[in-house]
């Protein structure tokens, strides 16, 4: 009888587990993505503190843009933080997914960041991303993709008027 | 032991038929290039949906393959092939840019003295039609010319950037700054000044006397390689005598700068342009 008790108890904490892990998993994908930058590698010019810690913030609030807009369809959060290319390609994601009826959720388990390249007037810098993402694709409700990869991107960004925007962001095999 | 040997078996064939029927359900080719046809193979029916970077496409699909057209795969990099129907499967595919199309050519600064090492600074990101930017290794020519003056070098792009330093030429003008990959190329104009007065010909004389003022002048201002100083520039004239200083900022006009300064019998007068110091001149007494 005891041990009966005590597998229906535990029964009832694995499935309380199992429902709490994806929960906590969505509250999480709304904040921050943790970010590294190491900017040892960067060529022709070294990078100043200030860029740095400007570069993490702008290239952190991006994925966040990302992950907002792909989940909701919307563009704003991308227009703050993208420009140029960037901006084209995934303004033109959004609006495929939204005529489409698609959504696609990720969540971000953080990113390695090397600086491989920064501009001799400092006006441009170039990241090799590696990225560890969660990704759904969904159709409505229904999921029609759902994966973990570790990604890697290439990034340029640029100044702008009071931040860093992304110009280009893409990904690639190697 | 034989009975369990035989149902591992049986489930492990079950297995292995399974992933096999899978992988004849949805084919999509793994070197797929941005801009041109792809084929996906799939069988049964149902909808194929490719998830790419910058698109989304969205087809209703009966057995056989599913025609993409170059036109509709224009982001390259990480996509997703899904299906839902008959079965509902997916698969990740690597999309690759195409051949090179547009540049990005960023050149600073616009405007540079002459004659100066390494100032002017040219930086090229190699994308293809789709504005994909592409990693494999590039080279990128860059051009720098004025009057008869020329700079060429090419550069092999890396992970998509191709970059150089260059010097101004001697040459004041707008100097042509120029980045290309095959036929595609790009211009910027970097205006190339005259660098400060050369401190050799900066030279002041007395051009006259108007009432009780001395008027001075100066010779054509020219920098060292012989260009003229540009019109507006600041020339400073100091005139020293017992009763103390006189000063008169004046521009360059038509090459030359001029200021009145009042008279006196005996004065020291001295020029300048910024950090450049000209000839010194006495007047009055001796000169």
């Amino acid at each position: 009888m005891k041990l009966a008790r005590i597998l229906i108890l535990s029964a009832g904490v694995a499935l309380a587990i199992s429902g709490a892990v994806p929960l906590l998993e969505r509250i999480f994908a709304d904040t921050k993505p943790a970010m590294q930058l190491n900017v040892k590698n960067a060529q022709p010019r070294e990078v100043e503190d200030v860029t740095q810690n400007a570069i993490v913030r702008d290239y952190t609030l991006a994925w966040q843009a990302i992950s907002t807009s792909l989940a909701n369809n919307t563009l704003q959060p991308l227009n703050e933080n993208f420009a140029g290319f960037a901006l084209d390609k995934f303004t033109q994601r959004v609006k495929d997914q939204k005529q489409n009826g698609l959504t696609t959720r990720i969540i971000d388990h953080g990113h390695k960041v090397d600086a491989i390249f920064y501009s001799p007037d400092g006006a441009a810098i170039e990241l090799k991303d590696t990225a560890s993402i969660e990704t759904q694709v969904l159709d409505g409700s229904t999921v029609i993709h759902s994966g973990q990869a570790q990604i890697h991107y290439y990034a340029v960004m640029t100044g702008a008027e009071d931040r860093w925007k992304v110009r280009v962001l893409e990904s690639t095999a190697q | 032991m034989r009975k369990a040997i035989y149902i591992g078996l049986v489930i492990a064939l079950c297995w292995f038929a399974a992933d096999c029927a899978r992988a004849a359900e949805l084919r999509v080719p793994q070197n797929a290039v941005a801009g041109q046809p792809l084929s996906i193979g799939t069988s049964g029916s149902g909808t194929l949906y490719l998830v790419g970077p910058g698109q989304v496409i969205k087809k209703e699909f009966k057995s056989g393959s599913v025609e993409i057209k170059g036109e509709e795969l224009r982001s390259a990099g990480r996509w997703i092939a899904a299906i839902r129907g008959d079965s509902n499967q997916s698969q990740v595919f690597w999309v690759k840019p195409g051949k090179p199309g547009k540049l990005n050519f960023l050149a600073r600064p616009s405007r540079v003295p002459v004659a100066r090492p390494n100032v002017i600074s040219g930086v090229t990101f190699v994308f293809d039609q789709y504005q994909n930017l592409i990693l494999d290794p590039t080279p990128v020519n860059f051009n720098l010319s004025v009057g008869g003056s020329r700079f060429t070098k090419s550069v092999t792009s890396r992970e998509g950037v191709a970059w150089i330093n260059s010097a101004s030429a001697p040459k004041a003008g707008a100097a042509q700054f120029v980045a290309s990959v095959g036929d595609t190329s790009v211009a910027r104009v970097v205006q190339q000044v005259a660098a400060d007065p050369c401190e050799r010909s900066f030279r002041m004389h007395v051009a006259g006397h108007a009432g009780n003022r001395t008027i001075v002048e100066t010779d054509p201002i020219r920098d060292c390689s012989g260009n003229p100083v540009p019109d507006g520039t600041i020339v400073t004239f100091i005139q020293t005598d017992k009763t103390g200083k006189s000063t008169v900022d004046a521009r360059i006009k038509k090459g030359t700068a001029r200021a009145e300064l009042p008279a006196s019998d005996n004065a020291t007068i001295t020029v300048a342009a910024g950090v450049v110091l000209g000839n010194e001149l006495h007047v009055g007494g001796r000169q």
